[in-house]
């Protein structure tokens, strides 16, 4: 069963497009991530299950239910908003209940939920508080708990943890997955923010475009990105692109960009200097490559050594482009700004088109 | 040129709360200090106490022998990077960095040239100097912000979190720009961030602070690899070290721990009268598919892809929760049972109290029998 279905919907707002006969498709009992830019329109499209916000054209379901005319009240669903949309006025508590007082639960049903949404995301110490009384982690537990605290089906949560520093959203991400596996109920999640993505999501959908533009479960579309969209932005650091080119020598399909040249295998037919975004991912980069053989290598700069503590990410330039790769720190104590010579496992070259930006093929021996 | 900054019993106190609580500390001449800690441990207001933007409630601050803890801000003579960029529309780029050093009489015209021109040059921003500073975007400003600071030649300056508000394709930029400045100035720095990344990158000691005072100063490694307290473990470190509690085992006057991370029981070298202790280790020093005397099985509970790719995997024994990274090519069955192997120099000992106690594992075979 799905969960959420949009059936070609379109949506302007204003002059911007933000979904354009997009199809979606949310498999019931997920943790379903929609990945975009920022700006991209995730939260309009978070408005249109909701029910904030019409689609102009298309039709949306809930659980196999076309839902185009069911008010968002009728809905049913849990929702978290970008900023944490707190009431300053009431306490913490009224807050969390809010929910429940517009669903017309009466005052003595209302106390043992709130209470325990509020264990939950262990904010029972601050019920009695007001919102300006909570420092910004706190007050983003209080609006999770005041999404998550209707007894319903599906939570949409919108960028949750956006502005919160990074150790918050570290023990955020723990409690988000311990919530998804207690209540059995279906997550959509929007972010911008690929570790969020890649930590949380079960399922993740691409949007770009006013699209989707690819699906599926989370290791297969990491692992294998169909678009070259999803490879830029689903990674961190974040993958590197250049351009190259595809001819043919001496009967081989051969790639030649600025800093490599080096044999592939193109699985969609090909034509005489096909262009193409060639991907190659951070921790695909070798350095210091001496005594290993089958390599592609090219000599660069070391231009910035960061330490991440486990592992170090360095900051490489070689010929015009700029490329950034991550090591373990036990690997890579050694390193330093400076010349180098990186390697490349051909494989780790993936190409795709530079005219539908679809995956077309990859580097070999 | 350089200076020391020495805090002595520094204490800011509002309502009840004490922001900074009685810090005493000296900060090397001609060294970068990354401030470090999260929202709320009181390093902005550290830092506004040393530009001279807060009175402190106590205590002193000198720079090198002068007592400054009086003086107003223009009189201690820092330069100061904020987290938003200040910049004056309607001028170029060039002439905001110039503009401090018009002010300052002592400094010539053809000084004020080379500086400035110098500045520029170190920070990329020359082909950008007849700019005017509002048609920049936020990371060239910040950029502008910190060459007029340097351009003064102050002999301390303060940055408060100069990336944070910087967007990620900028960041690195930046961070690249700071760190070939502070290695070819001597100016003392000092630079507030919660962020361990620039912290560790850009520092040459880091003073971690947690509830208005300083837990742990030492150069970045020294914090990572050895945290005084189970704070600093957590704070440094994504995700944060792994803490599980153990019971201590004694026996002839012999400490030693054992389960849940440990299939034998295990000597602790030094003394100690605890009823238990807290065994903190890395996620990435924690081995995978290893057999060893030691090791135990946990049930992978879940799996994640982080940073480069690695797999965070979420183990479980028994009710203890342990964090391990991995390969990205290691495969991992959910569900499924794997040797878990903490090797005994990778770990840290805490007392319930969050201290770090002197005490290490000690690899002995003749425990094995105990």
């Amino acid at each position: 069963m799905t969960a959420l279905e949009f059936r070609n919907v379109s949506k302007k707002l204003r002059h911007t497009v933000i979904a354009r006969d997009m199809n979606l498709s949310i498999r019931d009992n997920s943790f379903s991530v929609i990945f975009g830019a920022p700006g991209s329109g995730k939260s309009t499209l978070l408005r249109l299950i909701t029910g904030f916000e019409k689609p102009d054209k298309g039709e949306i379901f809930l659980h196999d239910q076309p839902v185009n005319r069911v008010s968002s009240a009728e809905r049913n669903i849990g929702y978290v908003p970008q900023s944490f949309a707190l009431y300053p006025h009431y306490s913490v508590f009224d807050n969390i209940a809010y929910p429940l007082r517009l669903m017309g639960m009466n005052k003595t049903d209302i106390v043992p939920v709130v209470e325990g949404a509020a264990r939950r995301l262990q904010i029972t110490h601050l019920l009695k508080k007001r919102p300006d009384q909570c420092s910004g982690g706190e007050k983003q537990r209080v609006a999770i708990a005041r999404g998550i605290v209707k007894n319903t089906r599906i939570f949409i949560l919108d960028d949750p943890l956006t502005g919160l520093d990074f150790k918050l959203r570290e023990r955020l991400f723990d409690d988000l997955r311990q919530m998804k596996e207690e209540l059995a109920a279906t997550f959509i999640y929007t972010t911008s923010d690929p570790l969020e993505t890649l930590i949380l999501a079960e399922d993740i959908h691409v949007f770009d475009g006013g699209t989707i533009i690819e699906s599926g479960d989370l290791a297969s579309v990491y692992h294998q990105p169909q678009h070259v969209r999803t490879m830029a932005l689903l990674g961190y650091p974040t993958t590197n692109l250049f351009a190259g080119k595809v001819t043919q020598r001496n009967g081989q399909n051969v790639c030649v960009t600025e800093i490599f040249t080096f044999p592939v295998e193109i699985y969609h037919a090909a034509h005489p200097d096909l262009d193409v975004q060639v991907a190659l991912r951070p921790q695909h980069i070798r350095i210091d490559t001496t005594s290993s053989n089958g390599l592609i290598k090219t000599n660069a700069d070391i231009t910035l050594v960061e330490d991440l503590g486990g592992e170090l990410h360095i900051y490489l330039e070689a010929g015009t482009i700029a490329l950034e790769t991550l090591m373990p720190h036990h690997d890579a104590a050694h390193v330093t700004e400076g010349h180098t010579t990186i390697g490349i496992v051909p494989s780790d070259f993936k190409l795709y088109a530079a005219t539908d930006h679809r995956f077309i093929g990859q580097g070999v021996y | 040129m350089a200076t020391e900054i020495r805090l002595e019993n520094l204490r800011c106190q509002f309502g009840r709360l004490a922001a900074v609580d009685n810090i005493s500390i000296t900060f090397p001449a001609s060294s970068v200090t990354c401030l470090l800690g999260p929202s709320g441990c009181g390093k902005t207001t550290l830092m506004r106490m040393l530009a001279g933007l807060q009175t402190p409630t106590s205590g002193d601050i000198y720079f090198g022998e002068q007592r400054v803890t009086d003086l107003s801000p223009s009189e201690r003579n820092v330069g100061m990077v904020f987290q938003y960029p200040v910049v004056y529309r309607g001028t170029t780029l060039y002439r905001s960095v110039e503009l401090p050093l018009i002010r300052d009489r002592h400094v010539s015209k053809s000084e004020r040239k080379q500086r400035v021109e110098s500045i520029l040059d170190m920070l990329d921003l020359t082909p950008l100097a007849g700019r005017d500073v509002s048609s920049l975007d936020n990371a060239t400003r910040q950029k502008a912000a910190v060459a007029r600071a340097v351009a003064r030649q102050p002999q301390i300056i303060l940055f408060d979190e100069p990336i944070t508000n910087v967007d990620v394709n900028a960041k690195s930029q930046l961070k690249r720009a700071l760190k070939t400045l502070v290695k070819q100035h001597s100016q003392t720095i000092i630079y507030v961030t919660h962020d361990q990344t620039e912290a560790m990158t850009l520092a040459d000691e880091i003073a971690l602070m947690e509830n208005g005072r300083i837990v742990q100063r030492g150069i970045p490694r020294e914090l990572y690899n050895h945290p005084n307290t189970r704070f600093g473990g957590w704070f440094l470190g994504n995700p944060g070290m792994n803490f599980v509690a153990h019971d201590i085992q004694h026996s002839d006057g012999r400490a030693a721990v054992a389960a849940p991370l440990f299939a034998q029981p295990i000597r602790l070298n030094g003394s100690i009268n605890l009823e238990h202790v807290i065994v903190g280790i890395r996620p990435e020093q924690v081995r995978l598919g290893v057999k060893t005397p030691t090791s135990v099985q946990g049930e992978i509970m879940r799996t994640a892809f982080v940073v480069g790719g690695q797999q965070l995997v979420t183990l479980k024994m028994g009710e203890v929760l342990l964090k391990a990274k991995t390969h990205a090519t290691h495969v991992l069955t959910r569900g499924a049972l794997i040797d878990v192997d903490c090797p005994l120099q990778a770990v840290t000992l805490f007392a319930d109290n969050g201290e770090r106690l002197d005490v290490t594992l000690k690899p002995d075979p003749v425990e094995q029998s105990l």
